[in-house]
């Protein structure tokens, strides 16, 4: 990280830790707002922080990392694809998962799913019927409020003949994208908290952390945290370099598979008092285990990345994958 | 807690062109023949294919250009790997003389050490390999027995080496002996340069259960060795064999093993539009992504001089368990006759057999996660 990124993180954690989990939209959004935060990827003429993606991807992992109940990832890229068309930011913006509707003469009507916190956002970008994406306000939306496992607010929001802004993006790829770096750094939080705990509670006559069969298993964990923060760094350099496609399919599918495994030896090591309400690794795994269906499971991706793949080739997409991240020169 | 560190670094320029080199190359010299022979490649001899590559500039790529070296970055070097690599290329012989003999002789042999054997090694025409399991000291490396005595001015090597691949091809082993009487563990351990037609030393095939002839025992019987044979400096032989194992560790060789099945695969989903071949092909694609990933990384920090020893051991961990499972899941999920001489029930086939040995050589995955728990700070 260079030091405006360092800066950038310490600020980041220090706030997303004391806000975490208990964070209420209407007591503590204003200070995301304070912070600058919903700015990151806008440009400084637009009065944001000129972030590129390696920049919100350090953010968004501490989202994950300290499990903060706001819908900052959401703003964030909501602020920066409505910012890209010119649509007037006022008050939150979100994104959604799915749209299921049609669009008639730009206006439309239909049903998106999986908006976060939808109750409270002024605007949603969402899948268009049509390709691209659509920036819908949600004042004359009907809100059906659902969550997902970890309670964090996905909403369904009906909306009939509301004019949408069409935007050029795949708001869908974003979103597995930004889920992938959430998912590192819940990971790696977890497996933190997996490793204070061995070394702390003694059966035995022992920590259970000298124990080989728990270090082999947390080692594991690490691996697998390992590479869902390799696939998300990498996710983050491909959006800023442009076509990303590939690699939002490459490290949702691993984020996927990391939090699969994760989840499981975190509470395996935890034991019963993993399990229960009052011990903080649920606000980490039940996001985990959201997330992991949030924006495409393995079998989606797995589809998704095998269909392109085989499109190419067997003799070209190994020279495929190599290129992407060749210099030119 | 951050379990990896990456820090950004562009890939060499030219890197594209230098890709085209070496697939030229491979065009030209693998073609079709024994296609079980493509896999696990860097285990695949073919002293005709080295001297090509070598001719080409690609062995010793890194090395000084005074000892018949290149002077290319290690960025480069691990294009070339990475292409010969996943096409199957039988890279096997110079393997290590090339990763681990000739670095080693460049950072601590002696002048004559270096111009006696350097050269031959970037010809392609040198092959190394490595004296360090025994028959009482496998992952437990610092029970290592075999002894070097001081003779005047030499040494007197005794003892018995095993698992020691290549031996029977190779003209020199870099030797982990105990040189100093009645040291334990990993002190009083020296390692020593040993030409292998020196008398007193007897290679003996060990056949692998598909019949091939990897590895071998060497016995030691009073070798006598002059004074210039120590490699580095007496008695700090453990610390010597295990300074570079990052390099050793993180290479594109511990997840690339099997990757000419995963090309096959493609290869069939896309003939048969066969779904659970496709998703399956996917999954692969997004785990080795991941992976070259990180050893990539692993690769940009060496060559800012860093020594993430932990992050290189989880690649190697993660890497081999990947390249284990790929002829495993493909079984699984393909109707394959393994009879047959479809390249991908015959690649198959081949993996199943020789994958074990993924999971155990270069450190066996135990003590890889050994080693990864103590960098969490367990035990």
């Amino acid at each position: 990280m260079n030091e405006q990124q360092t800066m950038l993180a310490d600020t980041a954690s220090g706030l997303f830790a004391e806000l975490s989990h208990r964070a209420i939209v209407a007591d503590d959004w204003s200070s995301i707002e304070e912070m600058g935060f919903t700015g990151l990827l806008l440009s400084e003429a637009d009065g944001g922080f000129g972030g590129n993606w390696v920049d919100a991807g350090i953010v968004f992992r501490l989202v994950g990392y300290h499990a903060l109940a706001l819908p900052l990832v959401e703003a964030v890229i909501a602020a920066r694809l409505a910012s890209s068309v010119g649509f007037e930011l006022a008050g939150i913006g979100t994104i959604a998962e799915r749209t299921d509707g049609k669009l008639e003469s730009g206006r439309f009507t239909g049903t998106v799913r999986g908006a976060a916190w939808g109750r409270d956002a002024s605007y949603v970008v969402a899948p268009s019927p049509d390709g691209g994406a659509l920036i819908l306000p949600t004042a004359d939306a009907v809100i059906e409020q659902r969550c997902n496992v970890a309670d964090e607010p996905r909403d369904v929001l009906h909306f009939s003949g509301v004019q949408g802004t069409p935007v050029e993006a795949h708001v869908h790829a974003l979103g597995a994208a930004a889920r992938t770096m959430q998912t590192a750094g819940a990971l790696d939080a977890a497996l933190a908290m997996a490793v204070g705990y061995v070394n702390d509670r003694k059966q035995f006559g022992k920590p259970l952390g000298k124990l080989q069969a728990v270090q082999q298993a947390l080692a594991v964990f690490a691996c697998e945290a390992a590479a869902s923060n390799s696939g998300a760094v990498g996710v983050a350099q491909a959006l800023d370099r442009g076509d990303s496609t590939f690699e939002v399919a490459a490290a949702k599918l691993r984020a996927n598979m990391a939090a699969g495994i994760g989840t499981a030896i975190a509470h395996q090591a935890h034991g019963a008092i993993g399990f229960t309400q009052e011990y903080e690794l649920h606000p980490l795994t039940r996001r985990l285990w959201s997330w992991r269906s949030e924006y495409g499971s393995e079998q989606f991706w797995s589809k998704t990345l095998g269909a392109h793949v085989a499109g190419l080739g067997a003799d070209e997409y190994w020279a495929d994958m190599t290129r992407r991240f060749d210099s030119i020169l | 807690m951050q379990t990896f560190t990456i820090k950004p670094f562009e890939m060499p320029p030219g890197s594209a062109a230098l890709r085209e080199q070496v697939r030229a190359i491979i065009r030209e010299h693998v073609t079709d023949g024994d296609i079980a022979r493509r896999a696990n490649c860097w285990q695949v001899n073919d002293p005709q294919f080295s001297r090509a590559l070598a001719k080409a500039g690609f062995v010793g790529m890194t090395l000084p250009k005074e000892y018949g070296g290149h002077e290319r970055s290690a960025l480069e070097r691990y294009i070339v790997l990475e292409e010969l690599l996943s096409a199957g290329a039988p890279v096997g012989a110079h393997w290590i003389a090339d990763r681990q003999t000739a670095p080693l002789l460049i950072r601590y042999g002696t002048e004559e050490q270096r111009r006696r054997w350097v050269p031959g090694i970037a010809a392609g025409e040198v092959y190394g390999c490595i004296g360090l399991s025994e028959p009482n000291a496998g992952s437990d490396l610092a029970s290592v027995r075999a002894s070097a005595r001081r003779d005047g001015d030499g040494w007197v090597l005794n003892g018995q080496k095993i698992w020691t691949t290549n031996a029977h091809i190779s003209q020199i082993m870099i030797g982990l002996f105990r040189s100093e009487e009645g040291s334990e563990r990993n002190a009083g351990l020296s390692q020593f340069l040993i030409p292998l037609d020196t008398p007193g030393i007897t290679i003996r095939p060990i056949i692998n259960l598909t019949g091939e002839h990897d590895f071998n025992e060497v016995f030691f019987d009073d070798v006598r060795l002059t004074a210039d044979a120590l490699v580095g400096e007496e008695g700090r032989g453990w610390a010597q064999a295990t300074a570079e194992l990052s390099l050793e560790r993180s290479g594109p060789e511990r997840y690339l093993s099997s990757m000419v099945l995963v090309t096959e695969l493609v290869r069939h989903a896309a003939a048969t539009g066969d779904p659970a071949a496709t998703a399956l092909a996917g999954r692969f694609v997004s785990e080795a992504w991941t992976l070259r990933q990180m050893s990539l990384a692993v690769a940009g920090r060496m060559a800012m001089g860093e020594d993430p020893a932990l992050e290189a051991t989880i690649v190697k961990d993660l890497g081999n368990s990947f390249e284990q499972a790929i002829p495993q899941l493909v079984q699984q999920m393909i109707d394959l006759d393994l009879s047959s001489d479809d390249a991908i029930a015959v690649l198959t086939a081949q993996l199943l057999q020789v994958s074990p040995s993924f999971s155990l050589r270069g450190g066996t995955r135990e003590i890889l996660r050994g080693i990864v728990a103590r960098g969490l700070g367990l035990r």
